[in-house]
């Protein structure tokens, strides 16, 4: 479903990514872990359009969308779900859920998809005229993906899901991921937890330093004596 | 203890004392007696000194505040009489020296107008009662005596007793509010709201013809600033671009009307009504073309930017070398006067015109603020990243918001330079950027009864108040430090952010302050 082929991407002068190949089937929840820095958001940004990168392709469903805008990519059924929750604080839960639609014109569609989130996401709909920034770190998480989904993606792209939640939340989140993989949305996960990451998902990669330097299934994955020394602390 | 009370108060007189110097050097003091005697009804010749007695009731109020506001809420009465005393005399002290050296200039017959242009000998006498040397130990003690009543004063007003009043008097209005609107039958509560908007409406539509040709062109440069406003706050309050240069947008509405109007320097004759077309689509391109090269920047580098395209156009509309082109310094005159079904505009006229522009400039707002472009707009002011991740067009939509501002502006400045029959550069100066953005920013950003109360408390009054012209620079930065403290959303903010206090506050316990969930790293 998607393919990504040796990208390069540059801050300026700063190689973020050094010739990172990986692809994700249909159906699938790839994960990728790695330490601060190690190129895993520019990675996401870079498959969202948000950034573009200098050499490689990114191949989504046989089409080449390297050089696509953000809004044509969203369009295609990439979603992203921001760093840090990032909802719109200053606008209603409501709100918030329109602007995912932005790219659905269909009144109605866009109606029926609200509701169906406030039934997946019930808290959301007793939320609903609150303002975003009056939520909590987990419900804003919530939204955030709430949002995401509302643009009907075909492939939601999830940058730290768990950060700066508590373990009771996180596990709540990861289960909401599952479950969201399994009504047949595809998943690419970048994660610090990579535990909890690599506990959901059927594939993994290991990003460093703008490298990839380990890939496989993720109970194999999470077996390596490595991984489980670097980021699993054992 | 006592050490504190003294540091704090004498801390405030001094404060009190600098501002006075400040104050009579920018000759303040004789403007503060010019109004006194006004209020009390005295006439001043215009250009005449006022009299004395009248500086010392400005000073006493002012002396009487330095008092006031050194007194703190939790000492006890004694104190509180002290605070007020040290307050008033250091502030004398301050008045003290700087009486001395005043005298000292006005024995010696030093000219120092060269350096501080307003501190003449005149002013100098007044400032000094009148009494020359004599005047320095009159003034401190008028300072220490109403530094000291100052505190008493402020004793009686801020005590238990007058709160409880105040509480019991705001109890018994609330009650009186609301036996009168349930004896009210329901019509009136439910329609009330409407009924004084067709009050309103109906004023509007009688006032212009009734009240004078002055009122009007003060009414109209009101309403012209709304349309201002409102056009900034589309590029400022929806889209969150920092635009300082809007007086460009305005001068290119002015000067295509003035130029498809007026016999010198083109000889064109148009009309009034087409031109103001080409003025609105003038500037949109000047939108477009300003918007194109600064899309990448952001905060304050767009306000400097745009700032200096707001200056470019002036200092090109003023060169000699464009002369045969947009008039030069001189300007355009004698702009062609509109017609409305073959009648003449008079200042009715352009009051009506201002009127109708301002309404659809208003509905236009609020349509577009309710639209899907409009919370296109808000979301790229909010995060333009997740805009963008969200599939919004982030630059189509800052360049539209950027065109449609223009077009307001545009609107504006036709109006405007048919309206005086007359546009030069002196017209669009950087001050009319300044004043659009602070009529948004004091009136509220992204609130229309801001903007109108906002275009009114700075365009309007200053014309009514004609005195305070000289210091309306003064006026404005104090205002806006003000508002700044008391009313940081401005005059009459928009309802929004209101949405957030029905939040409860007790929702954020389970966002995690050591961020656990990154714990391997």
């Amino acid at each position: 479903m998607l393919k990504v082929t040796d990208l390069n991407v540059y801050y300026g002068a700063i190689h973020a990514l050094k010739g990172i190949s990986f692809d994700l089937q249909e159906g699938e929840i790839v994960t990728l872990i790695g330490a601060n820095g190690a190129g895993k958001s520019t990675l996401l940004n870079t498959v969202s359009g948000i950034l573009h990168a200098k050499e490689g392709t990114v191949e989504y469903l046989g089409e080449n969308i390297s050089n696509e805008a953000p809004q044509v990519i969203v369009q295609k059924g990439i979603v992203q779900v921001p760093e840090g929750r990032k909802i719109f604080a200053k606008m209603t839960v409501m709100e918030n859920l329109e602007m995912g639609a932005y790219t659905v014109t269909d009144r109605q569609q866009i109606q029926d998809k609200r509701e169906a989130m406030f039934d997946r996401f019930p808290v959301l709909r007793t939320r609903s005229k609150q303002l975003g920034g009056t939520l909590s770190g987990g419900e804003q998480q919530m939204l955030a993906m709430a949002r995401a989904l509302m643009a009907n993606p075909k492939l939601l792209l999830l940058d730290e899901p768990s950060m700066g939640l508590a373990p009771v939340l996180v596990e709540q989140i990861f289960d909401i991921i599952q479950d969201i993989n399994q009504q047949g949305t595809s998943v690419l996960l970048v994660e610090q937890n990579a535990h909890m990451a690599l506990s959901i998902a059927d594939r993994a990669y290991v990003l460093e330093t703008g490298h990839i330097v380990l890939e496989g299934d993720a109970s194999v994955v999470m077996n390596d004596p490595m991984v489980i020394s670097a980021y699993l602390g054992g | 203890m006592n050490k504190d009370i003294i540091r704090t108060s004498s801390r405030k007189g001094l404060l009190f004392g600098i501002v006075l110097i400040f104050l009579v050097l920018i000759n303040f003091h004789i403007m503060a007696s010019t109004m006194i005697s006004k209020l009390l009804g005295t006439n001043v010749l215009r250009g005449a000194f006022p009299e004395v007695r009248f500086m010392i009731i400005f000073l006493v109020i002012y002396g009487l505040w330095a008092g006031w506001s050194a007194v703190s809420r939790e000492n006890k009465t004694t104190t509180k009489l002290l605070e007020g005393l040290i307050s008033g005399i250091t502030t004398g002290i301050v008045i003290v020296l700087f009486g001395l050296i005043l005298f000292f200039l006005l024995e010696t017959q030093t000219d120092v107008r060269r350096y501080l242009t307003a501190l003449s000998f005149v002013s100098i006498n007044i400032f000094l009662l009148g009494l020359r040397g004599a005047g320095v130990p009159v003034l401190f003690g008028l300072f220490t005596l109403t530094g000291l009543l100052g505190g008493a004063l402020a004793i009686g007003l801020r005590s238990k007793t007058v709160s409880n009043f105040k509480h019991s008097i705001k109890a018994f209005v609330s009650n009186v509010r609301q036996s009168i609107t349930s004896a009210l039958p329901e019509f009136v509560t439910k329609y009330g709201k409407y009924m004084i908007y067709l009050v309103l409406l109906a004023l509007l539509l009688l006032l212009p013809s009734r009240w004078g040709s002055y009122n009007n062109f003060v009414f109209g440069m009101v309403g012209l600033y709304v349309i201002l406003g409102i056009g900034l706050n589309i590029m400022l309050g929806l889209s969150g671009q920092f635009m300082i240069g809007i007086a460009a947008l305005f001068a290119m509405g002015a000067y295509s009307v003035a130029l498809l109007n007026s016999p010198f320097p083109h000889g064109l004759m148009w009309g009034f009504w087409p031109s103001l077309v080409v003025g609105v689509v003038m500037a949109v391109i000047g939108g477009l073309l300003l918007g194109l090269p600064i899309m990448r920047l952001r905060g304050d580098y767009l306000g400097i930017v745009t700032l200096g395209f707001g200056e470019i156009i002036r200092i090109l509309l003023n060169s000699d070398l464009l002369t045969d082109l947009t008039g030069g310094p001189r300007g355009i005159q004698n702009i062609q006067q509109p017609t409305f079904l073959g009648r003449p505009f008079n200042d009715v006229s352009y009051a009506y015109l201002i009127i109708v522009a301002m309404a659809v400039s208003i509905f236009l707002y609020y349509r577009l603020e309710k639209s899907r472009t409009g919370r296109a707009w808000l979301s790229i002011k909010e995060d333009t990243l997740v805009a963008r991740a969200t599939g919004v067009d982030v630059q189509k939509y800052k360049l539209l918001a950027l065109c449609i501002g223009a077009a307001f502006a545009g609107l504006a400045g036709g109006i405007f330079a048919a309206r005086n029959q007359f546009t030069g550069p002196n017209d669009h100066t950087l001050m009319v950027s300044i004043n659009v953005l602070s009529v948004v920013i004091v009136g509220g950003l992204n609130s229309i009864p801001g903007i109108i109360l906002g275009s009114f408390a700075l365009r309007g009054l200053p014309e009514l108040l004609r005195e305070l012209e000289t210091y309306r620079l003064l006026v404005f930065g104090a205002l806006l430090v003000f508002m700044m403290l008391v009313r940081p959303d401005g005059l009459w903010p928009s309802s929004r952010p209101n949405l957030e206090e029905k939040g409860s506050s007790d929702l954020k316990e389970d966002i995690d302050p050591d961020l656990e969930g990154r714990g391997n790293d």
